[in-house]
């Protein structure tokens, strides 16, 4: 009993041991330079996805996954985003940010079979997310269409071992209340495949919130303090073990890991934890 | 034309009615293969509920064993399971994908906590959490010796004993004027259409919960017609040729129509206690006997017509109508099943509809005035409200 039986295979995890290593891994930061373009391409489709073993969740998700891919430029960047509807109902993408209001996914609605070019400059630096804003907006976004953007200063950061976690939920009998928590799409994945980093680098971790129906989520760390960035736009920080964030709210994770070992992480609200948002990390030298 | 038809009885005759039998499978035959065909004229069908019947939830230490049955025509997969809001472990004592109205046994490793409500859930494989709420957990009785002869005691405090006392009102009547025995047999008749209705009642709020698939109101309707038609049959036995069934006979008709009653009930007892449903406290013990000593009389006051009661034969019509109770009591302690409980209520009701009417036909023969006498009116209503007043007792 207790959490030890939660650790390793005892936990109930879908899939093998890099299966979302895409979603939790951002694609490297690009140093700054004028006048470049980032491009990206995001295609709505609807998917059945295994969220927590033998259960099947009917998804709508931006390239296959929940969360959608991981988008990142670096500030001043010219990003095009261009989106392909080959879902059953009309979506956007509404991108968290500061761009023009016709970029901004509200106005243009995008049929199923339709495509829309979003672009705008990157801008500002920070841990940013996208959604989609079609109605009924609570339907759109717990079907599973969000995912993590990072805007990366034009100073480079210090380097790091760079981890995204969006944590969200999912209510598979449709009573407008979650059934399963998660970070990165699956209940205990990271029980089940602690995410391995070193003892003597830094963890940089960009962590958004993306729950429907409950008021907020949190993430606490045991046995360690981080530097918490709210929204990672500024040099303003809280060093502590927990943080909440409502829907939309997040934030930048900076740890330094003293020793090596096995460190819990998991919401601090009990029941998020026990329906699936808990994880480790093995600290090794 | 007689002498024609009788020429044709060959055996090619004799196979025409299958022919309807054999017709009916060809086109069930077309109609299966056609798949989904003939339904997607008139539209799509929705998607199955995919909830599970949650048949028991038992505690033992550190450990909690759900049985979960299939209700629908579809598969059903036990994918994930939950006690208070959290996923827990958990082993399957038979198989993950259920068919149809088949069952399964799911083990938990689980310090629950004694007393205190617990929910537990389980979840399909599309996400579908079916939950059930014990209102207070405690640990399920296993069958020991000790508790089989508990459950046994119940059974006869609540069924033999009350009866037997009841009884004892035989010489009394003997002795009462015809116009008050009328009465007494007619209290019977109120008392015991106390106990149909009561039991239609049961019945029915039971059957209501079982999964459709499984026959509901006319699961009912066949517990009370087997028990009405078998009553019949042995009241016709007992009046040997006489208009009706009177004296012994009837008492022992009476006394079988509430022993059938008592089963349901110590079967209600016993289940309700065993899930921790029910405080079987002193003071529900004792409103039990209260309403049940009634029956007693009611079968005492059919008893007066025969010439000589042996003291054996009471002490048999006593447990005829009283031990049933223990038999019920150990039935819903240890294999409570919720289709047994609605044939047996519904047979409950059935006995006793039927003993009403026999009991009726006997007042209207041999009661002063017949069935319009006062007396006999005035006790059938006294029968009800002596059961309704008791019955506040275990409410």
């Amino acid at each position: 009993m207790g959490h030890a039986a939660m650790i390793g295979p005892g936990a109930p995890a879908v899939g093998g041991p890099n299966d979302l290593d895409a979603l939790l891994y951002p694609p490297d930061a690009l140093p700054y330079k004028p006048g470049r373009v980032r491009e990206y391409t995001l295609t709505a489709v609807d998917k059945e996805i295994e969220i927590a073993p033998g259960v099947f969740f009917p998804a709508w998700t931006y390239n296959g996954t929940v969360p959608g891919p991981v988008i990142r430029a670096t500030e001043g960047d010219t990003l095009r985003v261009n989106f392909i509807n080959a879902g059953s109902h009309p979506h956007t993408i509404h991108f968290h940010g500061i761009h023009p209001t016709n970029m901004d996914g509200v106005f243009e609605i995008v049929p199923p079979g339709g495509r829309f070019a979003y672009e705008f400059e990157a801008t500002p630096y920070g841990m940013q997310l996208y959604h989609c804003h079609a109605t009924p907006l609570k339907k759109h976004i717990h079907k599973g269409l969000y995912g993590a953007l990072i805007i990366d200063p034009k100073e480079p950061r210090a380097l790091a071992q760079e981890l995204v976690m969006v944590m969200n939920g999912y209510d598979t009998d449709g009573d407008g209340a979650n059934n399963f928590y998660t970070v990165n799409g699956r209940t205990f994945y990271y029980a089940r495949y602690p995410i391995r980093v070193k003892r003597s680098e830094l963890v940089r971790l960009y962590l958004v919130n993306l729950t429907e129906f409950d008021l907020i989520n949190s993430f606490h760390l045991h046995a360690a303090f981080f530097r918490y960035y709210p929204t990672g736009s500024s040099d303003q920080f809280e060093y502590t073990d927990t943080v909440m964030q409502c829907q939309g709210q997040r934030g930048i994770l900076e740890i330094e890991f003293a020793e090596v070992g096995t460190y819990m992480f998991h919401a601090h609200q009990s029941e998020f934890t026990e329906l699936g948002w808990m994880g480790f990390f093995e600290v090794v030298e | 034309m007689v002498t024609e038809a009788t020429s044709r009885s060959g055996f090619g005759w004799r196979l025409l009615p299958l022919a309807p039998i054999l017709l009916l499978a060809l086109v069930v035959g077309a109609f299966v293969s056609g798949g989904s065909s003939v339904v997607d004229l008139i539209g799509k069908n929705p998607p199955p509920p995919d909830l599970f019947d949650i048949q028991r939830v038992e505690f033992a230490p550190r450990e909690i064993r759900i049985r979960v049955r299939n209700p629908q025509p579809e598969e059903l997969t036990v994918a994930s399971v939950t006690i208070d809001d959290a996923i827990v472990p958990f082993t399957l004592d038979g198989p993950a994908t259920l068919k149809r109205l088949r069952a399964s046994t799911i083990v938990v490793a689980y310090d629950w906590v004694e007393n205190e409500p617990i929910a537990v859930g389980v979840t399909s494989s599309t996400g579908i959490e079916t939950v059930s709420e014990v209102p207070a957990a405690v640990e399920t009785p296993s069958a020991s010796a000790r508790g089989f002869f508990g459950y046994a005691v119940i059974g006869f405090l609540v069924g033999v004993v009350p009866i037997a006392l009841g009884l004892l009102w035989l010489p009394s009547l003997r002795r009462a004027d015809p116009k008050w025995l009328a009465a007494f047999m007619a209290l019977t008749g109120g008392l015991l259409s106390f106990l149909a209705v009561e039991s239609l009642s049961e019945a029915f709020t039971l059957q209501a919960q079982l999964p459709g698939a499984l026959g509901g109101s006319g699961l009912v309707l066949l517990g009370v017609a087997l028990s009405a038609l078998g009553m019949t049959f042995l009241s016709s036995r007992l009046a040997r040729g006489r208009a009706g069934a009177a004296g012994l006979g009837l008492a022992l008709l009476v006394a079988i129509g509430i022993g059938v009653h008592n089963l349901g009930e110590g079967l209600a007892i016993g289940t309700s206690f065993a899930f921790g449903e029910l405080q079987l406290g002193t003071f529900l013990i004792v409103g039990f006997m209260i309403h049940n000593v009634t029956e007693g009389l009611g079968i005492a006051a059919p008893a007066t017509e025969a010439r000589r009661v042996s003291f054996a034969q009471l002490i048999g019509l006593a447990t005829i109508a009283g031990a049933p109770a223990i038999l019920g009591a150990w039935i819903g302690g240890y294999a409570s099943n919720d289709v047994l409980g609605v044939l047996f209520f519904g047979a409950a009701a059935g006995a006793a509809l039927q003993v009403v009417v026999e009991v009726g036909r006997f007042v209207a023969r041999r009661a002063p005035g017949g069935l319009r006498s006062g007396w006999v009116i005035g006790g059938y209503l006294a029968g009800i409200l002596a059961m309704y007043v008791t019955g506040l007792f275990v409410g």
